[in-house]
C-alpha cells in the first residue's frame, strides 16, 4: 500500500519518504509484536493452569468413567480455557478450570445421551440386605480403594461430582457451588445425600460379598 | 437444637462450613445427646476413611504433552489480523478524499513514532525491571516445594510426633524452630526436612491437608522483618508469609487459600508465644 502512494507524491520532501519507511518498519515490528504477545499469553496461561491438570483429569475421569473420554475432555477444556483466558482475572485458577472441565464433561455426557444423568443405582441397593452390615465392618472395608471406587461409580453423576470436589480437592462449599452451578445453600444437603447414598452403596456391595 | 436439626447440619459441621454460632449450638447438642454424638463420630470417621481411600486419577504425562502441543497449534492457526486495520482510522472514510494526502502521512509518521516508542518501551521494560526479592524468594520456595514432592524426599525425619521432629531439627540447625502437630485441626504433621533458602539452612515442616501437602519453611527473622502477612499466588501454588518476633514463616501448597489461612491461624494459636 505504501509504495504506490509514495510514487504519486514523489515530488514531496525527504521527510515524507523517511516516514513511509518508519511505517513499514512499524508494521513489520507489529507482526512480531503480535506473535510475541501470543507467546507471552500462552506462557502465562500455562504457568497458571498446567499445575491443575491432575485435578482436571481426576474430575473428568470420575464424571465420565472412561479414560479416553476424560483425556479428550481435559484437552478440550484447556483449549476453551485458553481462548477465554483474557477474561480471567481471579486468583482461583483451579476452580475456574474445574468449572470448564465440568461443563465440557456434561456436554459430552448429554451428547452420548448417557443414562448416567438419571439415577440408576436404586435396584441394586434395594435388592440386597445391606442392613446387616455393621458400622464397624463398613468402616473397616471403606479403606478398600477398589470397593470405594466401585461404590462411587454406581452413584449418579451429580453425587460423584460433589464427592470428588469435596473429598479429593478439598474445595469449600462456596467453590463447589460455583463449579457445580448450584446455590451455596444446597451444597450441604446434596453432599449429605451423596454421602448417604455412598454409604448405602458400600454396604450393599459388602452385603453381596457374603 | 433438636436431634433432627443436628442431623441435618452434621455434614456442614463435619466440613467446618457452618457459621460459628451454629457450630457452637451443634457442639452443645453433641455434648448433651449421646446418640447424636455417636452418630457424628461414626459418620466422621467413615467419611474420612472413604475420602482417603477414594482413588485420585492423576493426569498421565502423555496428556500434558498432548495439551501443550494443541495449545501451540491453536496460536499458530489463529490468523494474524490485518495490520492496517489495527491503526485507528485517521479520518472518517467519507472525508478522506477531500483532505490533502500530505497531512495523513505526517499523521502516520506521528502514529508510527508513537508505536515505535511503545514497542521499544514494551520490549525493554521487562529487562530493566529486576525481580523483587520476594518474587525471587517465591520462586525458590515453589521450586523447593515442588522438588520435595517430586523426588521422594518430602521428609528427612518422618514422624507425626512433634517431640521427634523438633529435637531432630534442633540438632541440625543453629536455631530451634517451633514444631506443632495440627492433626486435631485437620493438618497432620508428616515430618521435617532440612532445606536451603535465601542463602541459609532452613527448617521445612511438612503437613498434610487431605491429599495435599503443605511445606512450612521456617528460619529466624531479621530484626526489621515485615510483620504483615502476605499472600502470593504463582503457578497455581499458594504462598503465605508471616513473621513473629523470632521467625519468618513461608507456607507453600496447592491447597485452597482458605485452608492455608486456617493453617496459619491454627499454627499461630498452637505456637507458644515469646
Amino acid at each position: 500500500m505504501a509504495a504506490p502512494l509514495k510514487a504519486d507524491y514523489a515530488f514531496d520532501t525527504e521527510d515524507l519518504e523517511s516516514s513511509a519507511k518508519i511505517v513499514k518498519f512499524a508494521v513489520l515490528k507489529k507482526h512480531q509484536e503480535q506473535d510475541a504477545a501470543q507467546e507471552r499469553e500462552l506462557a502465562s496461561f500455562e504457568e497458571t493452569m498446567l499445575p491443575h491438570m491432575d485435578a482436571a483429569h481426576n474430575l473428568a475421569k470420575w464424571l465420565l468413567r472412561d479414560e479416553e473420554d476424560a483425556r479428550d475432555v481435559v484437552q478440550e477444556a484447556y483449549l476453551r480455557a485458553f481462548k477465554s483466558f483474557g477474561g480471567f482475572y481471579g486468583s482461583n485458577g483451579r476452580a475456574w478450570l474445574l468449572t470448564i472441565v465440568r461443563n465440557t464433561s456434561y456436554t459430552l455426557l448429554k451428547k452420548n445421551r448417557a443414562v448416567d444423568l438419571t439415577t440408576t443405582f436404586d435396584e441394586e441397593i434395594h435388592a440386597s440386605g445391606h442392613e446387616s452390615v455393621s458400622p464397624a465392618t463398613l468402616l473397616e472395608r471403606s479403606e478398600d480403594a477398589d470397593l470405594v471406587r466401585e461404590a462411587m461409580d454406581k452413584l449418579p453423576v451429580d453425587f460423584r461430582e460433589i464427592l470428588v470436589l469435596r473429598h479429593l480437592e478439598g474445595l469449600s462449599y462456596n467453590e463447589i457451588a460455583d463449579i457445580a452451578q448450584i446455590p451455596p445453600g444446597t451444597v450441604m444437603s446434596r453432599l449429605a445425600r451423596a454421602r448417604g447414598k455412598l454409604k448405602e452403596c458400600l454396604a450393599a456391595r459388602i452385603g453381596k460379598e457374603k | 437444637m433438636n436431634c433432627e436439626e443436628a442431623t441435618k447440619l452434621m455434614d456442614g459441621y463435619l466440613d467446618g462450613e457452618l457459621d460459628p454460632i451454629t457450630s457452637q449450638t451443634i457442639e452443645q447438642h453433641l455434648r448433651e445427646c449421646h446418640n447424636c454424638d455417636q452418630a457424628y463420630k461414626t459418620h466422621g470417621s467413615l467419611i474420612r476413611a472413604i475420602g482417603n481411600a477414594t482413588p485420585y486419577f492423576k493426569a498421565p504425562a502423555a496428556l500434558r504433552e498432548r495439551i501443550q502441543s494443541s495449545l501451540r497449534q491453536e496460536i499458530a492457526k489463529e490468523p494474524v489480523r490485518n495490520v492496517v486495520e489495527d491503526f485507528p482510522p485517521l479520518f472518517p472514510t467519507g472525508q478522506r478524499r477531500t483532505v490533502p494526502s500530505v497531512i495523513p502521512w505526517n499523521w502516520l509518521a506521528l502514529a508510527a513514532a508513537i508505536i515505535f516508542a511503545a514497542i521499544i518501551t514494551f520490549n525493554l521494560m521487562p529487562r530493566l525491571q529486576r525481580p523483587g526479592s520476594d518474587q525471587f524468594l517465591a520462586t525458590q520456595l515453589i521450586a523447593s516445594h515442588a522438588r520435595s514432592l517430586m523426588a521422594n524426599h518430602l521428609t528427612d525425619v518422618a514422624s507425626s510426633d512433634q517431640h521427634t521432629v523438633k529435637p531432630w531439627l534442633d540438632a541440625k540447625l543453629d536455631f530451634a524452630p517451633p514444631v506443632v502437630d495440627l492433626s486435631s485441626e485437620g493438618f497432620p504433621l508428616i515430618g521435617g526436612r532440612l532445606d536451603y533458602l535465601d542463602n541459609r539452612a532452613v527448617a521445612a515442616l511438612v503437613y498434610e491437608r487431605r491429599k495435599h501437602f503443605i511445606n512450612l519453611f521456617v528460619w529466624p527473622a531479621a530484626s526489621e522483618a515485615a510483620k504483615a502477612p502476605k499472600t502470593i499466588t504463582r503457578q497455581g501454588y499458594q504462598l503465605l508469609h508471616w513473621a513473629d518476633s523470632d521467625f519468618n514463616y513461608w507456607a507453600v501448597s496447592d491447597v485452597n487459600p482458605n485452608d492455608l489461612q486456617t493453617f496459619k491461624q491454627q499454627f499461630e494459636v498452637r505456637t507458644p508465644h515469646h
